[in-house]
């Protein structure tokens, strides 16, 4: 093990943690729709991509700045979000999970044919900041715009700790989550709660996308199978419900999949990220700071 | 007629791969899984064939039973968890054996030429039926009668013992096994007769295509085998059959013409089918006409 291996991999660790962010964030959005509606959103990681592909719109016609274009991004995807709620959970039985958790499916592939169908399948170019910043750390080098994409995150995971756990709105999402009959008796409104959850949710969702979007530098409709399947597999390793288990789970997948990349090249990494959920599924099912699980 | 003979070939092994998830879906769990056994049984009994000369009906039938060992083996730890979790965890395998696929590389000499799974290029000229003058219709009339038997094996389990066992899973885990059933020995069954039922069906598919590569096997195939029983409900295997006659073949070769708005229509559809009749059109139990009268006045209220 020489010098420059041991540089490679602190750089390909460095890299997938920051990068680790906006599945962190993909994360703690699936994991608010479970903890207050106990049911699975598979539609989320679409409705990101087509929040992001709302950006995308705006920037190809109004030539907007990019701040614009990230906010854009957000509220479109917040707005999908609430759609996709409509749709799927609002009416569908609440004690037959398979028929949310299918018309969820269905939204996914209606989100992403729609999208595929607007952009011909063709990947877009999509605005970035500080491209060309590259901080020197010793022999590591942090990439200026991987850096922007990590401090947005924390911005966003922030905000959303604000409104979590310091406004009404927060009080009565956490009530919900903990037990949403008694907080249907103490005059909560359930479904006014479980609908700003998606429209929360999806704002975050739409940040991960546009991050995910700026760090790659092009956008296409491929990254959504990638956001859902990689938000799933933070969630079950940080454990479902665990906003903090997302956030850890999100960096713990970044930089395993960077290191997989080093060392085992592109096509196999995703087979060793899932083997690690498999590993994690084993020796701990319930994930890193799941409860254990009781009857559903 | 060779083109509805064809259609009647899909709509065969799209059976058997909705057959797969009906039976893991009995128990309550949905398994998105089912397209990773069916790369599986196809790639094994293409192998089988193609690489080392067998007939077709052992060669499905060692596709069905390396697939099902598999399942058996992957349903341990994927069935340790329930629910919302092992949606994730079948996704996820699922997944890894698409990539296994695609990295898969093993050729051999035969006939003169490499065969055999080449990486992303996929697994070529598998040509079972030509090579052996099987005309389409005997290909049809295999496949059907492969369906009709494992239609009959799972519609006669339904009406067993082990039908109710399966089905008792799925409504109330606890309940199950106050009663004493063994929760993990009956999920592992049907994860088992799920993997069977897909690695056959895969088999078949490998040989009425003769060419596969990964790509097909993704996600969108899995969501097709559990969207198959649950639009068409989970009362019977029936339900497994309409809903795959109506998807295959009204809503894919019969609206050929609007061209590739029809995969646009097939998520809508989902998501309304599942507003305006969540358990699925043949509804969650047996239809009246095949049980006792007056059988569900019995029944109780689960209490919430």
């Amino acid at each position: 093990m020489d010098y420059f291996f041991f540089i490679d991999l602190i750089q390909s660790t460095v890299d997938g943690l920051l990068f680790g962010t906006t599945y962190a964030l993909i994360g703690i959005g699936f994991t608010l729709i479970f903890g207050v509606m106990r049911k699975l959103n598979l539609a989320y990681g679409a409705a990101a991509l087509a929040g992001t592909y709302i950006g995308l719109v705006i920037y190809l016609m109004f030539d907007a700045h990019p701040a614009l274009v990230f906010l854009a991004s957000a509220i479109g995807s917040g707005a999908i979000g609430l759609i996709v709620y409509l749709c799927c959970f609002r009416f569908t039985p609440s004690d037959y999970p398979m028929a949310s958790l299918l018309a969820s499916v269905g939204m996914l592939l209606f989100i992403d044919e729609v999208v595929i169908h607007a952009s011909h399948g063709l990947p877009y170019p999509y605005p970035s900041v500080f491209r060309d910043a590259i901080i020197e750390v010793g022999d590591v080098w942090v990439r200026g715009d991987l850096l922007f994409v990590f401090f947005m995150c924390v911005v966003a995971m922030a905000v959303l700790f604000w409104l979590l756990y310091r406004t009404p709105l927060g009080l009565a999402t956490r009530a919900v989550s903990q037990q949403p009959r008694a907080a249907q008796l103490c005059g909560i409104d359930v479904t006014r709660v479980n609908m700003m959850t998606f429209g929360i949710a999806g704002i975050l969702g739409g940040v991960a996308g546009a991050m995910t979007a700026a760090a790659v530098g092009v956008l296409s409709p491929v990254i959504a199978m990638g956001l859902t399947v990689k938000g799933l597999i933070v969630v079950v390793i940080g454990g479902l419900g665990s906003i903090p288990g997302a956030i850890i789970g999100g960096l713990l997948v970044g930089a395993a999949e960077n290191i997989f990349l080093l060392l085992r090249g592109v096509t196999e990494r995703d087979i060793y990220v899932m083997l690690l959920l498999f590993i994690f599924l084993t020796l701990r099912p319930g994930g890193l700071f799941g409860n254990a699980q009781t009857r559903d | 007629m060779d083109f509805y003979l064809g259609l009647l070939q899909i709509i065969g092994v799209h059976t058997l791969l909705g057959l797969s998830a009906y039976i893991v879906l009995l128990t309550g769990q949905v398994s998105m899984a089912q397209a990773g056994f069916y790369a599986i049984g196809a790639y094994v009994a293409a192998m089988c064939t193609a690489m080392f000369g067998f007939h077709i009906l052992p060669a499905i039938i060692v596709a069905g039973l390396v697939t099902a060992a598999i399942a058996c083996v992957v349903g341990f730890p994927a069935l340790r968890v329930k629910g919302l979790m092992l949606v994730v965890a079948t996704l996820a395998f699922g997944e890894m054996v698409r990539l296994f696929f695609f990295n898969l590389t093993w050729q051999v000499e035969r006939g003169g030429g490499l065969i055999g799974p080449n990486g992303a290029e996929g697994f070529r000229a598998i040509r079972f039926f030509p090579e052996n003058g099987w005309e389409i219709w005997h290909v049809t009339g295999f496949i059907w009668i492969v369906v009709a038997v494992v239609m009959g094996a799972l519609w006669w389990i339904d009406n067993t013992r082990a039908g109710a066992v399966l089905r008792a899973v799925g409504h109330d885990e606890t309940a199950a096994q106050s009663i004493g059933l063994n929760l993990t020995a009956v999920k592992v069954g049907a994860m088992t007769l799920g993997g069977l039922i897909a690695g056959m069906g895969g088999g078949i598919y490998a040989h009425t295509v003769t060419h596969i590569e990964h790509a097909v096997f993704g996600v969108l195939l899995a969501t097709f085998a559990i969207a198959y029983p649950i639009l068409g409900g989970l009362g019977s295997v029936f339900g497994t059959l309409i809903a795959v006659i109506f998807i295959q073949g009204f809503l894919v070769e019969g609206l050929r013409f609007i061209g590739d708005w029809r995969s646009l229509l097939f998520g809508a559809l989902i998501v309304l089918a599942m507003n305006f009749r969540p358990t699925g059109l043949l509804g969650e139990r047996m239809p009246r006409l095949f049980k006792r009268r007056g059988a569900d006045k019995l029944e109780l209220k689960e209490a919430e």
